[in-house]
């Protein structure tokens, strides 16, 4: 039992960093942006050639996974901005409809999934193992270190993107924006430096969940679906919300440890989307909707 | 601050100003100009073109034809942060605050705008960011004493009186160190003797930085008291100009806009 919700926390930690990322650009720009999931298959790709190329024989253990982590939240953070770039900015300037955005971050996904598996092919890869003892022994329950783990660093990711969206001049400058862009530029705020910085800090986390679920479930090129996971956690917790994000995420992912147990691994992912839809029709605002309501 | 005390700063000069949305002609050929320091009104019947007049300014729409110079720089066609940066504050008709962030933090927002976002020192909190982020709190709470409202820095704009909030916005214009300072009907909502607070609050607030200010206004007694010169636009077009004395006198002018109001 214990066991079984600390494997909730562990998975919700994982979604929780991808409804994060999802949220941060929902919050400024107000679209769904599913090119997040090709981001998260990119950015786990990168880490695992890292190890690859880099650290494979010379680092070990704790260090190495570190090392992978932050080359992939590096490079999450540069694909992130450049799908800004190509995708969105034009976008913007134009003021096109919100739906053009959309469209754009589903292509962007789709294109990203399509160039790894030119490159890499669409087999399976396994992650490096990062641990060598694969479990804690704690109160006479033995955790899995890879869990422990996960969840310790996805939540110092999140204290440290919290940190900086309400303690810095930065985080000033993202919640001014995603209020209104155009009054925030005339009180001279460079809108596409912020947005900029705002994919940065998004991509940053899809990396980190990247490496998370190449870990879980192996790699390969349609891993960022689990994009769809994060999206999820933001419906329940309140689109562009992101302690809704956050919570949401963390009820998910207990939700479907618990659904495993009853219904079996193979009901589990209908029974999540009819509760979904249950969220869509009956508060749409999510479970944090009455807040950011009082906020907004 | 000190770069506002020479003679150079605030000299605005637009001219032929002109724009367009669809077939209709909102600003046509509109010229007019404010020396440092001088307080000048725009005035005009609904819908003559005079919010407009102020988006071309502050880059909101790239204007048509003309141009905007501010100190001898030519504006038009930058973008709007870019604008505001070169030293062109503004208030809104409606009045457009951040409601989800506090009252501190709505000025802060325009504090200081040359200093980068810097990333990496915004997460590594670095000791000199954090005494920084400290003077900018400190500014902004100096701007907020000024226009009065010194002890309400975290109530949420939205719960504020309209009248407060009108000074919130002018506290935020102030905070971008303007040379220029666009007020959009400053005075539209509030009542007599917060129309008269804020004729004298608008003074002390110029005496104090001497900046250029350039406002809009539909009420007579603030349009009188405050401006040093009148520009009347009518439909688009600049209809007279002039001291408020003789621009009040102009028959034209009763005609288009005065008459029918008063």
């Amino acid at each position: 039992m214990l066991q079984n919700i600390f494997f909730g926390l562990s998975l919700g930690a994982v979604y929780s960093l991808i409804a994060v990322g999802f949220a941060l650009v929902f919050n400024i720009l107000k679209f769904s942006n599913f090119s997040h999931g090709g981001v998260m298959s990119f950015t786990a790709y990168a880490g695992y050639l890292a190890y690859i190329l880099l650290f494979d024989g010379k680092i070990t253990g704790v260090t190495m996974f570190v090392a992978v982590v932050l080359v992939a939240a590096l490079v999450g953070a540069v694909t992130a901005v450049g799908i800004e770039r190509v995708g969105f900015r034009r976008l913007r300037r134009n003021q096109a409809p919100v739906i053009y955005y959309f469209i754009s971050s589903i292509t962007l996904g789709i294109l990203l999934e399509n160039i790894i598996t030119i490159f890499a092919s669409s087999n399976f890869y396994s992650y490096p193992v990062f641990f060598s003892s694969s479990n804690i022994q704690i109160f006479g329950t033995s955790f899995s270190i890879a869990d422990f783990v996960t969840l310790l660093f996805s939540c110092v990711a999140l204290g440290l993107l919290l940190f900086v969206l309400y303690r810095t001049k930065l985080g000033l400058g993202v919640r001014t924006v995603s209020f209104d862009v155009n009054t925030a530029s005339l009180m001279g705020i460079d809108a596409d430096r912020v947005v900029m910085a705002t994919f940065a800090m998004s991509g940053a986390l899809g990396g980190i969940s990247g490496v998370f679920l190449g870990m879980n479930y192996s790699l390969y090129p349609q891993l960022g679906q689990l994009v769809v996971k994060g999206f999820i956690a933001s419906v329940i917790g309140g689109l562009g919300n992101i302690t809704g994000a956050v919570i949401g995420a963390f009820l998910l992912g207990i939700v479907e440890v618990g659904l495993i147990g009853m219904v079996g691994s193979g009901l589990m992912p209908a029974c999540v989307f009819v509760v979904m839809l249950v969220f869509l029709l009956v508060r749409p605002q999510g479970i944090a909707g009455k807040i950011v309501q009082e906020k907004a | 601050m000190n770069a506002i005390t020479t003679t150079s700063c605030g000299l605005l000069e637009v001219s032929s100003l002109s724009k367009s949305f669809g077939g209709v002609r909102a600003v046509c050929d509109f010229s007019f100009n404010a020396q440092p320091g001088e307080i000048v009104g725009i005035i005009g019947p609904n819908g003559a073109g005079k919010t407009t007049a102020f988006n071309l300014v502050t880059g909101v729409y790239a204007p048509d034809k003309g141009s905007v110079k501010l100190d001898g720089v030519e504006l038009s066609g930058l973008r709007q942060d870019v604008i505001a940066r070169a030293g062109i504050g503004r208030t809104f008709q409606n009045i457009r605050l951040f409601k989800g962030l506090t009252v501190l933090e709505n000025v802060m927002t325009a504090s200081d705008p040359y200093a980068p976002y810097g990333f990496f020192s915004a997460i590594l909190a670095l000791p000199g960011k954090r005494k920084a982020d400290r003077e900018a709190a400190d500014k902004a709470r100096e701007y907020l004493n000024m226009v009065g409202l010194g002890g309400m820095e975290d109530a949420r704009p939205e719960s504020l009186p309209y009248g407060l909030q009108r000074k919130l916005e002018l506290a935020r214009a102030l905070a971008i160190r303007p040379k220029v300072i666009l007020l959009d009907e400053p005075a539209a909502g509030l009542n007599p003797s917060e129309v008269r607070d804020f004729i004298e609050l608008v003074r002390r607030l110029h005496e104090r930085f001497n900046f250029t200010i350039v406002f809009i206004e539909h009420r007579m007694e603030v349009v009188m008291n405050l401006s040093h010169k009148l520009f009347v636009l009518s439909f688009g077009k600049l209809l007279a100009s002039g001291d408020p004395e003789t621009v009040r006198r102009n028959p034209e002018v009763i005609e288009a806009y005065i008459g029918e109001e008063e």
